[in-house]
């Protein structure tokens, strides 16, 4: 009953070649990100700090170090552009083409129809972070060796790891960060079930996302962190951290999960109250 | 097939729909005609639920749209103005997806109704390498996937060559005769309508204004064209016994009153001495009857026998 409008969902998906431009745009990013990190003081920076605090630098500039250091920026910039870019147009770009009238002068419910196309949302997130997540490691590789893991992020986290635990960890962070791409899909796609454009609902789910991140910047609302999304998109870094702070993770990932299905289900109310007229 | 029962239609603060109440039987072609705002194409918004109405009750195949859409469209296939597709996907591809909207249908299914619309060698090209005849086929072959028993089309020649139209008033006219389908057509060429159509209904500013059979439009006022030396004469005399309602010089037109047949006219001239060389009642075509009907509509003075709403035959 739900294979072929998921399976329908995912062929228009990923039939388009605009769902790739994210891809594109990450082994690019990725590519700049390597050959700064090696050909500037970027790498030597690094080496200070590992051997300031007592480590071999040369056991832990490796692959999947550098695959981290080139997630940071990407997770923060590139993911929420382009989930948000895909998000927008799931049910605006076919309103807008006509191609949603055509679906539904046929008997399937509009329920369902948004259930398959946020599925294929969450579907394309987890891809995103998987390519992410993969290349990352792969274009690492090729100029880094394979060993020990430092990860460090500002106030957050400091740690090293063995090869062998950094990739069970980095695995770990890479699921917490489909969470949050899904979650930022999720507000594009609520929006998109809103009679607008798809670049309006794109813009209005990245709006949202930076109102949070300047609101989250301004020392009163210090108190409030946790009510803001940014606070709970971090959770992934602390996956990294020693102790891993299992009960600041899983808060996070129920309030994730709980914005996701919010988000599906304002957009669903929003989408059955519209009449569809070209 | 479809019943609509007092159904009306606000947007904000405008009426698209006014109780409007209509039945279309199985095996009919109808037709639903109207001007642009008319409110047809929100009807047929209403009757495939995606346009929920303000008030009333739709039912299609028997069952209601608004409560039971699943059962109510499972036999409907659709055609708007300007179809739109996946274009960056292929033709076959297009029509899985839509047709397993519906219930999924098999490649043989497919096949088939590529062959039956003419788009066989070229259905796995991408849709956006189509030319628009072609994509109007690709937009009949989905509306007639799987299997359905009631059509309906919005505007289906908008944007067609002429070559193009006549080959989609063939298909319709062969879905009927073929497939027995139950078709309901919106157009704006009236000829097409004329030509499909057994009966209509005429919408005007939300409103329906007429619903009947095309003999009916036919006939709905008696007109005859009268050869007699003296048109002036004789139509006076007419006018004066109370036979006819109106004369048009320009085309020696009468109007009968209703009930009035043309050999009562005849004697009656003739037993007053006045050359009757021939009398010709005149069939109205389907654009007179709109024409007439919309000025009615407007609140305008119908122009008997004037060039703009009676073009001579």
């Amino acid at each position: 009953m739900f294979y072929h409008p998921l399976r329908n969902e995912l062929w228009k998906l990923f039939g388009k070649k605009r769902t790739y431009i994210g891809f594109g745009a990450f082994l690019l990013g990725q590519n700049a990100m390597l050959l700064a990190f090696r050909f500037t003081r970027w790498q030597e920076h690094m080496e200070r700090l590992l051997r300031g605090n007592g480590y071999l630098a040369e056991e832990y500039v490796s692959a999947l170090t550098v695959a981290v250091v080139m997630l940071i920026p990407q997770v923060i910039l590139l993911m929420p552009l382009y989930a948000a870019l895909v998000g927008g147009d799931l049910v605006a770009k076919e309103a807008e083409d006509g191609t949603l009238r055509m679906i539904l002068a046929r008997p399937i419910s509009r329920f369902r129809l948004l259930l398959a196309k946020w599925v294929a949302g969450i579907i394309f997130s987890a891809s995103l972070v998987l390519v992410l997540g993969v290349t990352a490691l792969i274009f690492a590789r090729i100029w880094f060796p394979w060993r020990g893991m430092f990860v460090f992020a500002p106030g957050m986290v400091f740690n090293v790891f063995s090869p062998a635990d950094g990739l069970k960890l980095y695995v770990w962070s890479h699921l917490l960060m489909t969470l949050n791409a899904s979650v930022i899909l999720a507000l594009a796609f609520m929006f998109s079930c809103f009679n607008m454009k798809p670049a309006a609902a794109t813009i209005l789910a990245l709006s949202y996302l930076f109102v949070n991140l300047v609101v989250e910047g301004i020392p009163f609302f210090e108190a409030y962190h946790e009510w803001l999304l940014p606070y709970h998109f971090r959770c992934w870094l602390l996956v990294y951290a020693d102790p891993i702070a299992w009960d600041r993770i899983i808060g996070s990932v129920v309030v994730l999960v709980a914005a996701n299905l919010t988000a599906f289900l304002i957009g669903q109310a929003a989408f059955q109250a519209r009449d569809l007229k070209s | 097939m479809i019943q609509l029962e007092h159904i009306s239609k606000r947007f904000g603060g405008r009426l698209a729909v006014q109780d409007l109440s209509l039945e279309v039987p199985r095996g009919e072609i109808y037709g639903l005609l109207g001007h642009n705002g008319a409110g047809k194409s929100t009807a047929i918004g209403i009757m495939l639920g995606q346009v929920w109405p303000s008030g009333g009750r739709v039912r299609i195949c028997g069952h209601e749209v608004t409560r039971d859409r699943g059962r109510a469209l499972s036999k409907v296939g659709a055609i708007f103005e300007s179809p739109a597709f996946y274009d960056y996907l292929s033709g076959w591809r297009n029509l899985e997806i839509l047709s397993s909207y519906t219930r999924p249908t098999p490649p043989g299914r497919i096949r088939e109704i590529i062959e039956w619309v003419g788009l066989s060698g070229r259905e796995h090209s991408k849709v956006r390498t189509y030319s628009h005849g072609m994509r109007a086929r690709l937009a009949l072959a989905q509306t007639l996937l799987p299997e359905p028993e009631l059509l309906i089309l919005d505007e289906p020649s908008d944007g067609l060559d002429p070559e193009g139209i006549h080959e989609m008033r063939q298909t319709i006219l062969r879905l009927h005769r073929e497939m027995g389908l139950t078709i309901l057509l919106s157009s704006h060429f009236l000829n097409e309508v004329e030509q499909l159509c057994g009966r209509i209904a005429v919408l005007s500013q939300g409103k329906k204004v007429f619903e009947g059979s095309l003999a009916e439009t036919r006939h709905r006022e008696s007109r005859v064209r009268l050869d007699t030396p003296d048109f002036a004469g004789a139509a006076g005399q007419l006018r004066a016994a109370g036979l006819i309602r109106d004369a048009v010089p320009e085309g020696n037109v009468l109007l009968l009153n209703g009930g009035v047949e043309t050999h009562q006219v005849v004697r009656f001239l003739v037993e007053r001495g006045f050359a009757v060389n021939g009398i010709a009642r005149e069939q109205r075509t389907l654009e007179d009857f709109y024409l007439s009907l919309m000025e009615t509509e407007r609140g305008g003075k119908r122009p008997v026998g004037g060039p703009a709403a009676w073009p001579a035959n």
